[in-house]
Protein backbone atom coordinates (compact mmCIF):
# COMPACT_ATOMS: atom_id res chain seq x y z
CA UNK A 1 0.00 0.00 0.00
CA UNK A 2 1.43 3.26 -0.96
CA UNK A 3 0.26 6.79 0.28
CA UNK A 4 -0.29 9.25 -2.95
CA UNK A 5 -0.95 12.20 -1.34
CA UNK A 6 -0.92 16.71 -2.58
CA UNK A 7 0.89 17.64 0.44
CA UNK A 8 2.05 20.60 2.10
CA UNK A 9 3.42 21.33 5.91
CA UNK A 10 -0.02 21.16 7.62
CA UNK A 11 -0.40 17.01 6.60
CA UNK A 12 2.99 16.54 8.08
CA UNK A 13 0.86 14.70 11.06
CA UNK A 14 -1.29 12.74 8.36
CA UNK A 15 2.15 11.56 6.84
CA UNK A 16 3.48 10.41 10.72
CA UNK A 17 -0.01 8.87 11.43
CA UNK A 18 0.50 6.46 7.90
CA UNK A 19 3.69 5.94 8.82
CA UNK A 20 2.88 4.26 12.10
CA UNK A 21 -0.20 2.41 10.46
CA UNK A 22 1.92 0.85 8.05
CA UNK A 23 4.84 -0.06 10.16
CA UNK A 24 2.58 -1.75 12.49
CA UNK A 25 0.50 -4.06 9.65
CA UNK A 26 4.39 -5.30 8.64
CA UNK A 27 4.84 -6.22 12.21
CA UNK A 28 8.01 -3.89 13.25
CA UNK A 29 8.32 -3.39 17.05
CA UNK A 30 6.30 0.14 17.77
CA UNK A 31 10.13 0.76 19.90
CA UNK A 32 11.20 1.34 16.33
CA UNK A 33 8.36 3.72 15.36
CA UNK A 34 9.51 7.56 16.71
CA UNK A 35 12.98 6.73 14.90
CA UNK A 36 10.84 6.29 11.47
CA UNK A 37 8.36 8.62 12.16
CA UNK A 38 11.34 11.45 12.61
CA UNK A 39 13.43 10.14 9.28
CA UNK A 40 9.97 10.66 7.20
CA UNK A 41 8.92 13.75 8.52
CA UNK A 42 12.19 15.20 7.97
CA UNK A 43 12.55 13.92 4.40
CA UNK A 44 9.12 15.27 3.43
CA UNK A 45 9.65 18.72 5.35
CA UNK A 46 12.95 18.72 3.39
CA UNK A 47 11.09 17.81 -0.18
CA UNK A 48 8.47 20.65 0.85
CA UNK A 49 10.46 23.27 1.33
CA UNK A 50 13.32 23.15 -0.59
CA UNK A 51 12.15 20.76 -3.51
CA UNK A 52 9.04 22.21 -4.28
CA UNK A 53 8.79 25.26 -2.17
CA UNK A 54 6.26 24.32 -0.07
CA UNK A 55 3.68 21.75 -1.84
CA UNK A 56 3.29 18.70 -4.38
CA UNK A 57 2.90 15.55 -5.07
CA UNK A 58 4.14 13.26 -2.85
CA UNK A 59 4.18 8.81 -2.80
CA UNK A 60 5.56 7.57 0.41
CA UNK A 61 5.78 3.29 0.67
CA UNK A 62 6.87 0.67 3.10
CA UNK A 63 8.04 -2.02 2.30
CA UNK A 64 9.72 -5.37 3.57
CA UNK A 65 13.04 -6.19 1.96
CA UNK A 66 14.24 -9.41 3.92
CA UNK A 67 14.61 -8.57 7.71
CA UNK A 68 14.87 -4.57 6.92
CA UNK A 69 12.58 -2.21 6.07
CA UNK A 70 12.17 0.22 3.01
CA UNK A 71 10.95 3.27 2.87
CA UNK A 72 10.51 5.00 -0.51
CA UNK A 73 9.72 8.47 -0.92
CA UNK A 74 9.16 9.80 -4.33
CA UNK A 75 8.41 13.41 -5.56
CA UNK A 76 8.46 15.48 -8.62
CA UNK A 77 10.22 18.44 -7.39
CA UNK A 78 13.66 19.85 -9.16
CA UNK A 79 16.54 16.78 -8.40
CA UNK A 80 18.38 17.11 -5.52
CA UNK A 81 20.24 14.68 -3.17
CA UNK A 82 20.14 15.58 0.73
CA UNK A 83 22.30 13.79 1.90
CA UNK A 84 25.04 14.07 -0.81
CA UNK A 85 24.50 17.92 -0.06
CA UNK A 86 24.46 17.63 3.62
CA UNK A 87 26.82 19.32 5.98
CA UNK A 88 29.76 17.28 6.94
CA UNK A 89 29.36 18.31 10.70
CA UNK A 90 26.19 19.32 12.26
CA UNK A 91 26.88 23.02 13.57
CA UNK A 92 26.06 22.79 17.30
CA UNK A 93 23.00 25.47 19.11
CA UNK A 94 25.96 27.17 21.46
CA UNK A 95 28.55 28.21 18.52
CA UNK A 96 26.66 29.81 15.64
CA UNK A 97 24.48 32.32 15.38
CA UNK A 98 22.84 29.99 12.78
CA UNK A 99 23.35 26.16 13.52
CA UNK A 100 22.05 24.22 10.64
CA UNK A 101 21.93 20.66 9.36
CA UNK A 102 20.04 19.27 12.45
CA UNK A 103 17.16 17.59 10.25
CA UNK A 104 19.56 15.63 7.63
CA UNK A 105 21.39 14.82 10.84
CA UNK A 106 18.52 13.10 12.86
CA UNK A 107 17.78 11.18 9.38
CA UNK A 108 20.83 9.91 9.34
CA UNK A 109 20.60 9.17 12.92
CA UNK A 110 17.69 7.81 12.83
CA UNK A 111 17.76 5.44 9.82
CA UNK A 112 21.02 2.69 8.77
CA UNK A 113 21.19 3.95 5.32
CA UNK A 114 19.72 6.91 3.13
CA UNK A 115 20.09 6.38 -0.88
CA UNK A 116 18.51 8.91 -3.38
CA UNK A 117 18.17 8.73 -7.21
CA UNK A 118 17.03 10.48 -9.59
CA UNK A 119 13.83 9.26 -11.35
CA UNK A 120 11.86 10.37 -14.43
CA UNK A 121 10.23 12.62 -12.93
CA UNK A 122 11.85 13.65 -9.73
CA UNK A 123 13.21 12.13 -6.76
CA UNK A 124 13.08 8.79 -5.18
CA UNK A 125 14.43 8.56 -1.69
CA UNK A 126 15.01 5.05 0.33
CA UNK A 127 15.07 5.08 3.94
CA UNK A 128 16.44 2.00 5.61
CA UNK A 129 16.04 0.39 8.86
CA UNK A 130 17.92 -2.86 8.86
CA UNK A 131 16.77 -6.04 11.04
CA UNK A 132 13.29 -4.79 12.20
CA UNK A 133 11.07 -7.45 10.50
CA UNK A 134 11.59 -10.96 12.12
CA UNK A 135 10.04 -12.79 9.20
CA UNK A 136 10.68 -12.22 5.98
CA UNK A 137 8.30 -9.90 4.28
CA UNK A 138 6.42 -9.79 0.63
CA UNK A 139 6.44 -6.76 -1.02
CA UNK A 140 2.48 -7.58 -1.41
CA UNK A 141 0.27 -7.15 1.33
CA UNK A 142 -1.88 -10.41 2.06
CA UNK A 143 -5.21 -8.18 1.76
CA UNK A 144 -6.22 -4.92 0.28
CA UNK A 145 -7.05 -4.00 3.70
CA UNK A 146 -3.77 -5.26 5.11
CA UNK A 147 -5.71 -6.08 8.33
CA UNK A 148 -3.30 -7.85 10.53
CA UNK A 149 -1.66 -4.99 13.04
CA UNK A 150 -2.30 -5.66 16.93
CA UNK B 1 -2.33 12.56 18.16
CA UNK B 2 -2.67 16.08 17.76
CA UNK B 3 -3.49 17.96 14.77
CA UNK B 4 -2.07 21.51 16.23
CA UNK B 5 -0.17 22.90 18.55
CA UNK B 6 -2.07 24.57 21.34
CA UNK B 7 -0.27 26.78 23.92
CA UNK B 8 -1.10 27.59 26.76
CA UNK B 9 0.76 30.45 28.98
CA UNK B 10 1.02 31.12 32.45
CA UNK B 11 3.36 33.77 34.23
CA UNK B 12 5.18 33.40 37.72
CA UNK B 13 5.89 36.91 39.02
CA UNK B 14 9.19 36.76 40.80
CA UNK B 15 12.39 38.53 40.87
CA UNK B 16 12.73 38.33 37.12
CA UNK B 17 9.41 37.74 35.21
CA UNK B 18 8.76 34.05 33.99
CA UNK B 19 6.10 32.07 31.33
CA UNK B 20 5.36 29.03 30.98
CA UNK B 21 4.95 27.32 28.33
CA UNK B 22 2.54 24.55 28.26
CA UNK B 23 2.94 22.66 24.47
CA UNK B 24 -0.22 20.50 23.79
CA UNK B 25 0.44 18.61 20.39
CA UNK B 26 3.20 17.95 17.22
CA UNK B 27 5.93 20.63 17.07
CA UNK B 28 7.21 20.31 13.25
CA UNK B 29 7.76 22.33 10.21
CA UNK B 30 4.07 23.12 10.26
CA UNK B 31 3.60 24.85 14.23
CA UNK B 32 7.21 25.65 14.72
CA UNK B 33 6.32 29.55 13.24
CA UNK B 34 3.53 29.42 15.86
CA UNK B 35 5.86 27.97 18.57
CA UNK B 36 7.98 31.03 18.13
CA UNK B 37 5.01 33.51 17.55
CA UNK B 38 3.73 32.56 20.83
CA UNK B 39 7.56 33.38 22.62
CA UNK B 40 7.99 36.60 21.25
CA UNK B 41 4.34 37.88 22.54
CA UNK B 42 5.83 36.59 26.37
CA UNK B 43 8.88 38.10 26.08
CA UNK B 44 7.51 41.19 24.43
CA UNK B 45 5.58 41.32 27.58
CA UNK B 46 8.36 41.26 29.25
CA UNK B 47 9.11 38.25 30.46
CA UNK B 48 12.49 37.48 31.04
CA UNK B 49 12.98 33.27 31.34
CA UNK B 50 10.52 30.92 29.75
CA UNK B 51 9.63 27.61 30.69
CA UNK B 52 8.14 25.08 27.80
CA UNK B 53 6.27 22.05 29.13
CA UNK B 54 6.61 19.23 26.80
CA UNK B 55 5.19 16.57 28.56
CA UNK B 56 2.16 17.05 26.19
CA UNK B 57 4.08 17.21 22.95
CA UNK B 58 3.42 13.58 20.67
CA UNK B 59 6.59 14.76 18.05
CA UNK B 60 9.13 17.20 18.01
CA UNK B 61 11.11 17.52 15.22
CA UNK B 62 14.37 19.58 13.62
CA UNK B 63 11.83 22.86 13.06
CA UNK B 64 11.52 22.23 16.72
CA UNK B 65 14.84 22.42 17.90
CA UNK B 66 15.17 25.37 15.17
CA UNK B 67 12.14 27.24 16.99
CA UNK B 68 13.90 26.68 20.42
CA UNK B 69 17.18 28.00 19.48
CA UNK B 70 15.55 30.77 17.72
CA UNK B 71 13.67 31.54 21.27
CA UNK B 72 17.09 31.45 23.28
CA UNK B 73 18.40 34.03 21.00
CA UNK B 74 15.30 36.23 21.27
CA UNK B 75 16.17 35.47 25.88
CA UNK B 76 19.62 36.58 24.92
CA UNK B 77 20.71 38.19 21.85
CA UNK B 78 23.93 39.35 22.51
CA UNK B 79 25.13 36.00 24.21
CA UNK B 80 27.05 33.17 22.26
CA UNK B 81 27.71 30.43 24.94
CA UNK B 82 27.03 27.08 25.37
CA UNK B 83 24.30 27.24 27.97
CA UNK B 84 21.32 29.26 27.63
CA UNK B 85 20.35 30.66 31.22
CA UNK B 86 17.15 31.81 30.00
CA UNK B 87 15.05 29.02 28.83
CA UNK B 88 14.26 25.39 30.18
CA UNK B 89 12.61 22.26 29.15
CA UNK B 90 10.23 20.34 31.44
CA UNK B 91 9.46 16.33 30.55
CA UNK B 92 9.73 16.29 27.43
CA UNK B 93 8.86 12.15 25.96
CA UNK B 94 11.74 9.96 25.60
CA UNK B 95 11.90 10.42 22.08
CA UNK B 96 11.96 14.19 22.35
CA UNK B 97 15.02 13.56 24.83
CA UNK B 98 16.50 11.66 22.23
CA UNK B 99 15.87 14.79 19.83
CA UNK B 100 17.65 16.63 22.18
CA UNK B 101 20.38 14.12 22.85
CA UNK B 102 21.12 13.98 19.29
CA UNK B 103 21.96 17.37 18.13
CA UNK B 104 23.29 18.33 21.31
CA UNK B 105 21.18 20.55 23.19
CA UNK B 106 21.23 18.97 25.86
CA UNK B 107 24.26 20.40 26.74
CA UNK B 108 23.07 23.70 25.74
CA UNK B 109 19.32 24.03 27.69
CA UNK B 110 18.73 22.37 31.12
CA UNK B 111 16.16 19.66 31.16
CA UNK B 112 14.22 19.69 34.19
CA UNK B 113 11.75 16.75 35.22
CA UNK B 114 9.10 19.35 37.01
CA UNK B 115 8.10 22.86 36.44
CA UNK B 116 8.80 23.31 39.85
CA UNK B 117 12.42 22.33 39.52
CA UNK B 118 13.11 24.38 36.58
CA UNK B 119 11.73 27.21 38.47
CA UNK B 120 13.78 26.83 40.78
CA UNK B 121 16.70 26.35 38.87
CA UNK B 122 16.69 30.37 37.53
Amino acid sequence: MTLKIRADLGQLNRIREYVTERATELGIPSAVFDDLRLAVDEAVTNVLVHGYGGAGDLEIELRGHGPDLHIFLRDRAPPFDPVGNAPRDLVPPGDRESPGGFGIFLMQSAMDEILHRETRDGNELTLVKRGVLSTPASSHTPSSSGNHGN
Amino acid sequence: MSEKLQIGISREEGEKAVSIMRLKGSVDANTQGTLEAKAKEAIDAGSQRLILDMSGVDYLGSAGMRAIHAISRMLSPDEQGMRSPYIKVVSPSPAAAKVFKTLGFDSFIDIHDSIDDALAAF
